[in-house]
């Protein structure tokens, strides 16, 4: 992006801008400024769908005993600021590229968006997960050889400060 | 109690199966795992299981038709079996074989039994082998030529069916021999499409027809039994809306023929779990004739249930564990009549156009021979990705009028909003002449009453 001028900021970039922003559970507003462009974005958390939620938990049919419980997948507490490596698919959650060696990625470490940060097996199948942007490993809240669930946080990632190439 | 036939099962399924699956399994102390898409967190089914995990996104080919999924889904949370309802991968012999290999009980018949009675043509062979009588057609057909002989043999009006088929995919009626070449095409592709093989053979086409089942349940220790017919002859496109047990138009000897016809088909393929072998009963001739084998439980069970009163998504899992089936065929006794209504998220006024949303009321009515079974609630939000039904209402009296006064006024005090259902057909199917004299045929809803409605509008 040498060289990029706002002018250049593109439907696909906005877009990539907001799944980034969806991603990370914890942003509700998000305010970008470029030289003469600024793009805000505000998640509608809007009360009436929680209290739709609750509406929907509360009234069950008679008769049915319905333990309260939430979705499958607590959440975990997201690092601020983090982008979420999520699962694409259900499977058993792995660090390495194979037992004894080691991990992909530790907390700490620094990766592109095309690096590998683990491994899900569905099946002996294994799908090499990337980091989808380029920052710093915060935060790996899976369990090595742990069963995930679809759309469940794998890793956390601080994305680098955009940089003028 | 006896100690539990699995202590962990996955629920491979949704809707108001997968609630029905985990009753069964509370019943028989076995904890469940429900396996949920992301559009089905919040579901009854999620709520009510011991646990619940997400296999994949929203669209059933992403989760629900996921096979290696489930197998994971069930290996990582300690399930020993898997349930897979009806629908979606319950009759795909991959399935059944990827449990098998994996270590996990698939609470159905072997891949062997759901292959050789999955594809039409040889389910045929091995009915005619088992002295079950066919509809008068042909095997395979493979070209135009094959197709007008075949017809001339059999006589139109003929009906071409996809090899594969299902659900009245693939199927065209011909009545002429001038109809042949495009109904072919079309049957062809129409299969290709929805099955993946375009294979089609033919059948005489039965002007008069009703469609009646035979449940029958096989083991491991080569049990087979039955528990009587259903009759499923109200439907609309092949869909079937109303079910009732027993059948108010085949007599007693035709019952232990078709009985008796569906237990050698059974123990002709060592089943092992719940089926079901459909007939058409051609009411003209007072013959039926064999149309298929179910391998998996049918969403209309409960009429069975309920003039049976046997428990067959348990009997089911125990048969999974290895256990005989818990009756033998004397004890099994018929009482009553019992009729089950589908009540489904359709606009019945508008060509059965579907009608998600979010159910803002929901009461279903509760009383003496009433049952309903569903995962609706109220704030519930059915979603737009899968079927549409909603809950089966079923209603049992001592004789088939009771039960249809006591399913109309029971289909009266359902308080329904936010979607349209198709309550208000069943009422108009049930109020009908036909119905109450059992004059009912398969084409009825199209051809009798929608058309008079179309008329009358």
């Amino acid at each position: 992006m040498a060289a990029a001028s706002t002018m250049d900021l593109t439907h696909d970039d906005v877009a990539k801008i907001l799944k980034i922003i969806d991603e990370a559970a914890h942003l509700d507003e998000v305010e970008l400024e470029f030289a003469g462009l600024r793009l805000h974005v505000r998640r509608d958390a809007s009360p009436g769908e929680s209290v739709r939620r609750t509406a929907a938990s509360a009234a069950v049919p008679a008769g049915v005993a319905v333990p309260a419980k939430k979705a499958p997948v607590a959440e975990p507490q997201a690092p601020a600021g983090a982008v979420a490596v999520r699962a694409p698919m259900l499977g058993t959650f792995y660090r390495a590229p194979s037992p004894g060696e080691n991990p992909f990625v530790e907390v700490g470490q620094h990766v592109k968006a095309g690096d590998t940060v683990c491994l899900i097996e569905v099946m002996k199948l294994f799908n090499s997960i990337s980091a989808g942007v380029d920052g710093t490993v915060v935060a790996i809240p899976a369990q090595n050889g742990a069963l995930v669930e679809y759309n469940q946080p794998l890793v956390y990632v601080m994305p680098d400060p955009a940089s003028e190439e | 109690m006896a100690s539990p036939p699995f202590r962990r099962l996955l629920v491979a399924n949704r809707g108001e199966i997968a609630v029905r699956v985990i009753r069964a399994c509370d019943k028989l102390g076995i904890e469940t795992v429900a396996a949920v898409s992301e559009a089905d967190r919040d579901s009854l089914a999620a709520r009510t299981a011991t646990r619940a995990v997400c296999i994949g996104p929203a669209p059933a080919r992403e989760s629900y038709l996921k096979p290696e999924a489930l197998v994971a889904a069930a290996l990582g949370t300690g399930c020993e079996a898997i349930h897979p309802g009806y629908g979606f991968l319950s009759e795909r012999p991959a399935f059944s074989r990827l449990c098998r290999e994996a270590g996990v009980r698939f609470v159905g018949p072997s891949p062997e039994a759901i292959e050789a009675m999955g594809d039409k043509i040889s389910a045929v062979r091995l009915a005619t082998e088992a002295g079950v009588p066919r509809v008068p057609g042909s095997e395979r057909i493979d070209s135009l030529a094959t197709a007008q002989s075949e017809a001339r043999r059999v006589g139109y009006p003929v009906l071409l069916k996809a090899s594969a088929g299902g659900g009245g995919r693939g199927m065209r009626i011909v009545r002429s021999e001038a109809e042949l070449p495009a109904a072919m095409q079309a049957a062809a592709a129409e299969a290709q499409a929805a099955f993946g093989d375009g294979t089609l053979y033919m059948e005489k086409f039965i002007e008069r027809a009703r469609h009646i089942e035979i449940q029958v349940l096989g083991d491991s220790h080569g049990n087979v039994v039955h528990l009587g017919e259903r009759d499923c002859s109200t439907q609309r496109r092949h869909q079937k809306l109303i079910e009732e047990a027993p059948s108010p138009a085949i007599d007693a000897a035709m019952r232990v023929e078709l009985a008796d016809a569906a237990v050698r088909l059974a123990r002709r393929v060592s089943y092992e779990g719940a089926g079901t072998v459909e007939f058409v009963y051609d009411t003209d001739a007072g013959r039926a004739y064999f149309l298929e084998m179910n391998t998996r439980i049918q969403v209309e069970h409960p009429v069975t249930e309920m003039v049976t009163g046997r428990d067959l998504v348990a009997e089911q899992i125990r048969i999974a564990a290895g256990e005989p089936v818990s009756f033998a065929q004397g004890d099994v006794a018929l009482r009553g009549h019992a009729i089950e209504c589908r009540i489904n998220a359709e606009d019945a006024s508008r060509g059965f156009l579907p009608s998600p949303g979010r159910l803002t009321s929901w009461s279903m009515p509760q009383g003496e021979g009433l049952r309903v079974d569903t995962h609706c609630f109220e704030g519930y939000l059915v979603p737009p990705f899968y079927d549409s039904l909603l809950a089966k209402v079923i209603a049992h009296g001592s004789s088939r009028a009771e039960a249809i006064e006591r399913m109309d006024s029971a289909l009266a005090r359902c308080r329904i909003e936010g979607v349209l259902t198709t309550a208000p057909f069943h009422r108009a199917v049930l109020a009908h002449k036909d119905f109450r004299a059992a004059r009912v045929t398969t084409r009825w809803v199209e051809e009798t009453l929608l058309a008079r409605e179309k008329v009358a509008a």
